[in-house]
C-alpha cells in the first residue's frame, strides 16, 4: 500500500511537471506558468510531510533524466530545496500574504537557479518578476478556493 | 497527523538526506560522463509513447446518433470515410509543407552528398532548451548540426536519446560553437541568451569577417553558413576580433529544421 501511494504521488508530480513544460512550451509570453512550482510551494507550506521527500526526489530524477541536459540530481536538489525553504519560512513567521510573497520570491529564485547562474540579470529579471506576480496570483487564488471549500 | 511528525530542524532530516543523495548522484553522473542520467532515457522511447490516439482525431464525430439502423450504418460508413479523408488531408498538408521546406533548403545548400533529416521542435524545457524529434533511431549524435530552411545553422544537438534529442539553440544556456570565415580565421561563439558573442581565436588576416561557416576541422559534417557579420560593428583589439550579434529570430514550432548527416 505504501509502495502504491509512493508511486502514485511520484507519477502525479511528474505528470504535473510534464503539464508545466507543455504549458510553457506553447506560451509565447515573457513569463511562465509554473504549476509544478506552485504544487511544490503548497507541499512546503500547507501539506508538508516527511513522506513526500522520496516522491519529490524521484520526480526530480525523472525530470533530470528526460528533459534536462544537466547532471542527474540537480533538479531533485532544487525541488527539495524549494520545499525546505518554503516550509522553514512559513514555520518561522506568521502565515500572511507578505510572507507568502517572500516565500514565492525566494523559492522562484531557487527554482530558476540554472538560468540565473548561466545568464546575466538583464536576461531573466523581467521574466522572473512577471512570473512571480502571475504565479503568486494563481497560488493565492487556489489557496482561497481551498480555504473556502474547507 | 501533524503532531506525530518531528518538530524544528529535525523534520527536515529526510529532506536533507535526499538532498545529499541528489548531490552524490550529481557527482557520480559528472564523473561517469552522464551515463547515469542517460540510463533511463536509453531504455524508454518517450516521444513515440505519446502519440495522439486516433480516437482523439475522431472525437467530434462521436455524438452522431440515429434510431434507424440503415442511417446509423450509413453514418458509420460516411464517418469512416470522413476520418480517412481528414487523415489524408492532414498527411497531404504535412507533405506539402515538407516539400516546400525541402525546395527552399535545396536552393540554399551546396552539399548534396549529405542526407537531410527533417525534424521539428517538440517541447521547451525549463532552461529554454528545445527537445526535437529524432534521436538514436536516426543515428543522430551529440554535436550534429541543425540547419533551417535557408541552410543556416540554428544550433547543434546537445544530447541524443532514443527518439528525441536536446537542441542547443542560439539562445541556449550552454551554446558554444566554433566556426571559420572566408579567410580561414577561427572564431568561438558563445551566447548570453539575447546576443551571440563572436570572438576570434586566431587571426591569419586583418580583414573583417563577412560570413562565418561550420567546418570539418571542428568535427562538423560539412560547411554551412552560420552568421552574416558584415552589418555588425567589428572591434579589433590586440589582434583579436570581437563582434556582438543580437539574436533576432527565435525558433518556433512552425520552424522546419534539418539535420545533415553523411550517407
Amino acid at each position: 500500500m505504501k509502495f502504491l501511494r509512493l508511486t502514485s504521488i511520484t507519477f502525479t508530480l511528474f505528470l504535473i511537471c510534464l503539464i508545466e513544460i507543455y504549458l510553457n512550451t506553447f506560451t509565447l509570453l515573457n513569463f511562465g506558468v509554473y504549476i509544478f512550482f506552485i504544487t511544490l510551494v503548497f507541499l512546503g507550506v500547507d501539506f508538508f510531510s516527511q513522506n513526500n521527500a522520496i516522491s519529490i526526489f524521484l520526480a526530480g530524477l525523472l525530470y533530470d533524466s528526460f528533459f534536462s541536459t544537466y547532471y542527474l540530481g540537480l533538479y531533485s536538489a532544487i525541488f527539495i530545496l524549494v520545499i525546505i525553504v518554503a516550509n522553514y519560512l512559513v514555520s518561522q513567521y506568521s502565515k500572511s500574504n507578505l510572507i507568502y510573497f517572500v516565500i514565492f520570491s525566494v523559492c522562484l529564485l531557487i527554482y530558476k537557479l540554472p538560468i540565473i547562474l548561466e545568464f546575466s540579470i538583464s536576461y531573466w529579471s523581467l521574466s522572473y518578476l512577471l512570473s512571480l506576480v502571475v504565479n503568486f496570483i494563481i497560488f493565492m487564488s487556489i489557496k482561497k478556493i481551498i480555504g473556502n471549500n474547507v | 497527523m501533524q503532531s506525530s511528525q518531528p518538530v524544528g530542524i529535525r523534520k527536515y532530516i529526510i529532506y536533507f538526506l535526499f538532498l545529499f543523495l541528489s548531490g552524490l548522484l550529481t557527482v557520480v553522473d559528472y564523473f561517469s560522463n552522464k551515463s547515469l542520467s542517460n540510463y533511463i532515457p536509453n531504455q524508454i522511447n518517450l516521444i513515440s509513447s505519446f502519440q495522439l490516439p486516433e480516437t482523439f482525431l475522431q472525437n467530434e464525430l462521436f455524438n452522431l446518433s440515429s434510431n434507424r439502423a440503415d442511417i446509423v450504418a450509413e453514418n458509420i460508413r460516411l464517418k469512416e470515410e470522413i476520418i480517412d479523408l481528414r487523415l489524408l488531408y492532414i498527411e497531404n498538408q504535412d507533405l506539402k509543407d515538407d516539400i516546400e521546406s525541402y525546395d527552399l533548403l535545396i536552393k540554399n545548400i551546396s552539399d548534396f552528398e549529405l542526407t537531410y533529416y527533417a525534424t521539428g521542435l517538440i517541447l521547451k524545457n525549463s532552461t529554454d532548451e528545445y527537445l526535437i524529434a529524432g534521436g538514436r533511431d536516426n543515428n543522430f549524435e551529440p554535436g550534429d548540426l541543425v540547419v533551417n530552411e535557408n541552410g543556416y545553422i540554428v544550433g547543434y544537438l546537445g544530447e541524443v536519446f532514443n527518439d528525441y534529442s536536446i537542441l542547443e539553440s542560439l539562445d541556449s544556456t550552454n551554446f558554444n560553437f566554433r566556426a571559420l570565415d572566408e579567410n580561414n580565421n577561427s572564431f568561438e561563439i558563445n551566447s548570453n541568451g539575447r546576443e551571440l558573442i563572436v570572438n576570434s581565436i586566431n587571426m591569419l588576416t586583418d580583414t573583417k569577417a563577412k560570413t562565418i561557416y561550420s567546418d570539418i576541422t571542428f568535427g562538423h559534417v560539412s560547411k554551412f553558413p552560420f552568421l552574416d557579420l558584415e552589418t555588425y560593428e567589428q572591434k579589433i583589439t590586440n589582434n583579436r576580433l570581437s563582434i556582438t550579434v543580437e539574436i533576432k529570430e527565435k525558433l518556433t514550432f512552425q520552424s522546419k529544421l534539418f539535420i545533415p548527416k553523411e550517407k
